[in-house]
């Protein structure tokens, strides 16, 4: 087990180092000046001014140096300095996490107590009309645009109840009632499609263990159907069941990512669209890598539970 | 007295209380105090409050209610010109030396946010910043309109109080520029980079906080110096990137007011059903949708492939099918009755693609062959046009326009962070832009958009004997004679059509009918620092 | 995904082993397909109807997609605009049909690019192990690192926005999933006898990779393309919402609803709904289809 977990530990951190300098290539060989974008504010290129403002954003040195300045840093939560707010880029970055954290949570979880019990009972019904439409409900959620779900439900609630949902952040002391639906609404968007992918898994884990001849051995004993299923199946499922929620959790920013866009939520997901769009390079460089982490700290832990669920891992090869 | 006449004195009593009752609504209720509201943005601060180091309105506006200027358009009327510049930090001002001179009588009440006393000497430090002055204590990243003030020769502070501007040549309309929404005074002793973080200002309202992405929230400034105003507690700016959730949080009233320029027609339309008790004051931008085309490489360097553009685009359809309506014709000056430089329709009918479309395009169409472009040799171009929506819908209309005299477009998009930089680099063959001008003067329209060396005449478009036209408008002190200049070199820019002007854009102002004492102006950059502004309810 | 070994079930006969039966004719093994599985069948066929919208736009669009109508702006579907029409006055169903030309192709080049690339990738991974296996796992985990919508926003913003680069864009995260799958087959067939059997006899191994291991891989690998397609067609649509996708003048289904839609959509509702409904239907279609041939080619990936 614990070479496992070193073993995995140490990839994890060979990875974030890799991705640091993709993150850090592709953005410095884009197109486009980076002064030229800060001008972009002023709708002004001077050609004098240039080379001042290149040196005190610290950009004429050589790239290597420029990365490894970078990676310094970052490391010490030195994150450099937004272009177009000229402050701390995590000062403006900090803010928003809770945001999206909360989001990504509540999604999650719509998403386990959709998909989980839609898997079972599919599993269960295995071929029958009910399993068949849980089927396409659930690949209907895959296949939906997040954000246009999104845009629909608030389309529906302007159209047949007159009422707009809350275009700015409400904090749960203001008002708990408006802060459930401000992200009540885009959790159910996302979870849905996330749903979707825990069902499938679900239902395909517990087909596999109820085809093992020891569930047969149960079914055989006469306990009754309920037991058999949640005692035996349920446990011996839930590996990959675990596996794919952690993954799901990981993945979770690219439906965020429009979601907190179309409801409006301050969150890191749209700040990063934004961020691309202004070509912020600071912010997208640092929020990417973040994501980055994010990722890779949810595989690890993943891995890690993995780890501690498979018996084969946890007593050892 | 006599009876009659006791009657008729008290009948005339009568009238004159019933009167006076009768027309005080006409007068206005009075103001109150307290309150706040909320006020559309469709963009977060790019640079914070420097206003001076950014020509983007979504820093200048929300900077406004911060900040003061020597002399500002009054608040309350609807068009800015002249005539209609009130003081702010300074009380009195006057020309001398034949317009050579302009001396400023500072008011000597005013404190700084921080508590620090305003002097001259703010003044000139702003001012000597923004031009680069050699002698400049502090320099701003870059100053976008360090030409505004080209022709000051030297700023004067001879005692706290009173403030110099020394010019090269006469210009009257130094005045208007200084009177923009673009030429706040900052402080001598805040340093110019704290101003992209915070602000430090003498307006109406103190930065209470500014939470990036979603709001920057002002409270009531105790020690303004007009007695009596602010009447709001406080203002703040929601940041709504959306278009559509913008539109949706000022019909729920989550928003009072909308920003300047973001009230299309159909969102009227749309606000109006939904809210009949919406106010919306319809008045200009004071921005133009144009086409740019580079005069420097071929195609457009032929000046008849560049007015066979200009017949080409029937410029009532574009108003229509871009705007819905929303927009109205004028060439590069601001047509009345929404501005005073520009032209008047009758002048506007004789110019290429203002008459009937049929018409128009065969005109093109004869140019175009006289350039070697028939249908069946079309002209195949690149359009460049910024990756946002107004542009867009104006850029797929004129496509469609060229289409039908033989000339191919496609469209290149470029990222809004790269555009001035391509545009002021000549990267370009034709492109579709938009024009704003911070004040409503033909000198900041001319030398910025038009004048050789320019880094905004993105046509790269010079000619000597324009120029001179130029000059010489800037330097007449007659307005009736200045005006009819004005107008000849308007009509002399549409023949050369470097940038032909499609249309002058409207904005439907909307805010809610609680909100009292706004006025909205024929330009976007001009009002907003909500200090006479106050909540019914 | 996470890797998952390859449960030790059944594995398709190698294609050398085959037994000689007369190979049954093409419509009885699409008629067997549709009885056994309606719902892929279902998907195949809006694939296919989607395909010909695309191919045919030209004929079955009613009007321009690009020319625009002042006079017919926000239209209601009705017999002149049947989808109705945009704020531009453009008709909405021309617009969709052309969409589909941009969304298949961005789809399918994407998918192939991104496929083939991680398929080589992979087969050369799984096939020389060893060492290069491993620097190129950790490669691939980089690349995996980062969900596929913001790896795609990334490179779209680095590349500028042109329809070859959202292509490009979309591939580079397709690889690194393409790879994954490959060599996990690969790794299964390597270690089969015949193969042991044909390097004892002293085949190269370049030919070993290409003759007896690939053509084993092509059921997993059309699995894998479906599967990605719906993604690819998803991740452009996103893309083209948040404006970093397709440009101008292309009729985009993404873009549609950010541009249009989001602005009018009390005054318009079908501005809204038809491009979704599109999108939807595509993917939709895709991982039907994906899904029934990953039941039939190949049933050890069923659990995965």
């Amino acid at each position: 087990m614990k070479t496992y977990l070193a073993q995995r530990l140490g990839i994890a951190v060979l990875t974030l180092v890799g991705m640091s300098i993709v993150i850090f290539a592709l953005l410095r060989f884009a197109p486009g000046d980076i002064v030229d974008i800060l001008f972009s504010t002023g709708g002004y290129v001077n050609a004098e001014e240039r080379k001042a403002i290149m040196k005190e954003l610290g950009i004429d040195k050589p790239l290597v140096t420029q990365y490894f300045e970078w990676v310094r840093n970052f490391l010490t939560g030195d994150l450099g300095k937004s272009y177009r707010y000229d402050q701390p880029a995590w000062d403006v970055i900090r803010p928003l996490i809770p945001v999206t954290l909360e989001l990504a949570v509540l999604s999650t979880l719509v998403a386990v107590l959709l998909g989980v019990p839609t898997g079972v009972i599919s599993a269960i019904r295995q071929d029958t009309t009910l399993d068949y439409v849980l089927r396409v409900f659930s690949l209907a959620g895959l296949s939906m645009p997040a954000f246009w779900l999104g845009m629909v439900i608030i389309l529906g609630l302007v159209s047949y109840l007159q009422w707009i949902p809350p275009v700015t952040y409400v904090s749960p002391r203001e008002s708990l009632w408006l802060h459930a639906v401000q992200f009540g609404l885009p959790a159910l968007a996302v979870g849905y499609r996330s749903s979707a992918l825990i069902m499938r898994i679900t239902r395909s884990a517990l087909l596999e263990v109820m085809r093992e001849d020891y569930i047969r051995t149960a079914w055989a004993k006469g306990q009754s159907e309920r037991i058999v299923i949640w005692r035996h199946a349920l446990k011996n499922a839930i590996l990959p069941v675990v596996t794919v929620i952690g993954i799901e959790f990981a993945f979770l920013i690219g439906g965020l990512v429009v979601t907190e866009n179309v409801f409006n939520l301050p969150g890191v997901a749209r700040f990063l669209v934004q961020a691309i769009l202004w070509r912020d390079y600071p912010i997208v460089q640092n929020l990417v890598m973040f994501i980055a982490v994010v990722v890779i700290l949810s595989n690890l832990f993943v891995d890690m539970l993995y780890g501690f669920l498979d018996p084969r891992v946890r007593y050892g090869n | 007295m006599r009876k009659p006449m006791l009657v008729t004195l008290a009948a005339g009593l009568a009238i004159a209380v019933v009167g006076g009752l009768a027309l005080t609504p006409a007068i206005g209720q009075a103001p109150k105090s307290g309150g706040t509201l909320n006020i559309m943005a469709r963009e977060d601060l790019a640079q914070g409050f420097a206003t001076h180091e950014t020509s983007t309105v979504a820093t200048s506006t929300p900077s406004l209610p911060c900040f003061s200027n020597l002399v500002f358009f009054d608040p309350g009327k609807k068009t800015d010109s002249m005539d209609s510049i009130v003081g702010e930090l300074a009380e009195k001002w006057s020309w001398q030396d034949n317009y050579k001179n302009l001396v400023f009588f500072l008011r000597k009440d005013v404190k700084w946010h921080d508590g620090k006393p305003f002097t001259s000497k703010d003044v000139k430090h702003t001012f000597d910043m923004v031009r680069e002055a050699p002698d400049a204590p502090a320099k701003l990243r870059i100053s976008p309109r360090k030409d505004w003030y080209a022709n000051v020769e030297h700023i004067e502070a001879p005692d706290p109080y009173t403030v110099v501007f020394r010019l090269k040549r006469p210009q009257p309309s130094l005045l208007l520029m200084l009177a923009s929404g673009y030429s706040p005074v900052y402080a001598a002793h805040v340093p110019p980079a704290a101003y992209r973080t915070g602000c430090i200002g003498t307006g109406p309202f103190k930065l209470k906080e500014w939470r990036k992405g979603e709001f920057i929230e002002y409270v009531k400034n105790p020690d303004f110096y007009v007695k009596g105003r602010p009447y709001l507690d406080g203002i703040r700016y929601v940041v709504i990137v959306e278009r559509g959730t913008r539109t949706a949080a000022l019909q729920s009233g989550q928003l009072d007011v909308a920003f300047p320029g973001e009230t299309g027609r159909t969102a009227m339309e749309q606000l109006k059903k939904a809210v009949p008790t919406m106010v919306f004051q319809p008045v200009a931008q004071n921005v133009s949708d144009n086409i740019i085309m580079n005069t420097k490489k071929p195609p457009f360097d032929n000046p008849k492939v560049r007015l066979a553009v200009s017949y080409a685009i029937d410029r009532r359809g574009l108003i229509q099918a871009a705007h819905q309506g929303g927009a109205v014709l004028g060439a590069a000056m601001l047509p009345r009755p929404y501005g005073v430089w520009g032209m008047l329709e009758k002048d506007l009918a004789a110019l290429p693609g203002y008459g009937k479309p049929e018409d128009m395009k065969a005109q093109a169409k004869k140019l175009l062959a006289e350039a070697g472009i028939t249908a069946q040799s079309p002209l195949k171009v690149e359009m460049s046009v910024r990756a946002i929506a107004i542009y867009l819908d104006m850029a797929s209309f004129v496509i469609n326009e060229l289409k039908q005299v033989g000339i191919e477009s496609t469209l290149k998009q470029i990222e809004t962070a790269q555009w001035h930089a391509t545009a002021t680099r000549g990267d370009y063959q034709i492109g579709a832009n938009l024009t704003g001008l911070g004040t409503d003067d033909p000198d900041a329209n001319f030398y910025e958009n038009y004048a050789c060396g320019s880094p905004r005449n993105y046509s790269q478009y010079c000619s000597e004997e324009v120029m001179r036209l130029f000059d010489r408008q800037s330097q007449e002190l007659d307005v009736k004679k200045r005006t009819a200049m004005v107008i000849d070199i308007q009509k002399r820019l549409e023949q050369d059509a470097p940038r032909p002007i499609l249309a002058q854009r409207l904005d439907y102002y909307a805010h809610w009918a609680h909100v009292k004492g706004l006025v909205a102006h024929n330009n976007v950059y001009n009002f907003s620092r909500f200090q006479d502004v106050w909540r019914d309810k | 995904m996470a890797t998952s070994p390859a449960s030790p079930a059944t594995v398709p006969l190698p294609a050398t082993a085959r037994p000689m039966v007369a190979r049954p004719g093409a419509f009885t093994v699409l008629g067997r397909f549709v009885r056994k599985k309606p719902l892929g069948a279902a998907g195949g066929f809006i694939m296919l109807a989607i395909t010909l919208t695309a191919i045919f736009a030209n004929v079955v669009e009613t009007h321009d997609p690009i020319a625009t109508d002042a006079a017919q702006t926000l239209g209601r579907p009705s017999t002149e605009h049947w989808l109705g029409s945009d704020h531009l006055g453009r008709d909405v169903y021309s617009r969709i049909v052309h969409g589909a030309r941009v969304s298949l192709i961005v789809g399918i080049a994407s998918t192939l690019l991104g496929s083939f690339l991680g398929g080589i990738i992979g087969l050369l991974s799984g096939y020389i192990g060893g060492k290069t296996d491993l620097i190129t796992q950790r490669v691939l985990d980089i690349l995996q690192g980062l969900p596929l919508l913001v790896l795609a926003m990334v490179m779209s913003a680095a590349l500028g926005a042109s329809i070859q680069n959202v292509v490009i864009a979309i591939s580079v995260p397709i690889i690194p999933r393409a790879a994954r799958v490959i060599r996990s087959s690969v790794l299964s067939i390597r270690e089969m006898q015949y193969v042991e059997a044909a390097r004892a006899v002293g085949v190269r191994h370049l030919r070993v990779a290409f003759r007896h291991i690939l053509p084993n891989t092509i059921g997993p690998f059309i699995v894998l393309m479906t599967a990605q397609l719906g993604s690819a067609i998803l991740v452009e649509a996103t893309l083209s919402f948040l404006g970093l996708g397709v440009p101008e003048p292309y009729p985009s289904w993404g873009r549609m609803l950010s541009v249009s839609a989001a602005e009018y959509a009390q005054k318009a509702p079908h501005l809204v709904l038809f491009p979704g409904v599109a999108i939807s239907l595509a993917v939709f279609g895709s991982n039907l289809l994906g899904d029934a041939l990953r039941d039939t080619l190949d049933p050890r990936l069923r659990g995965a």
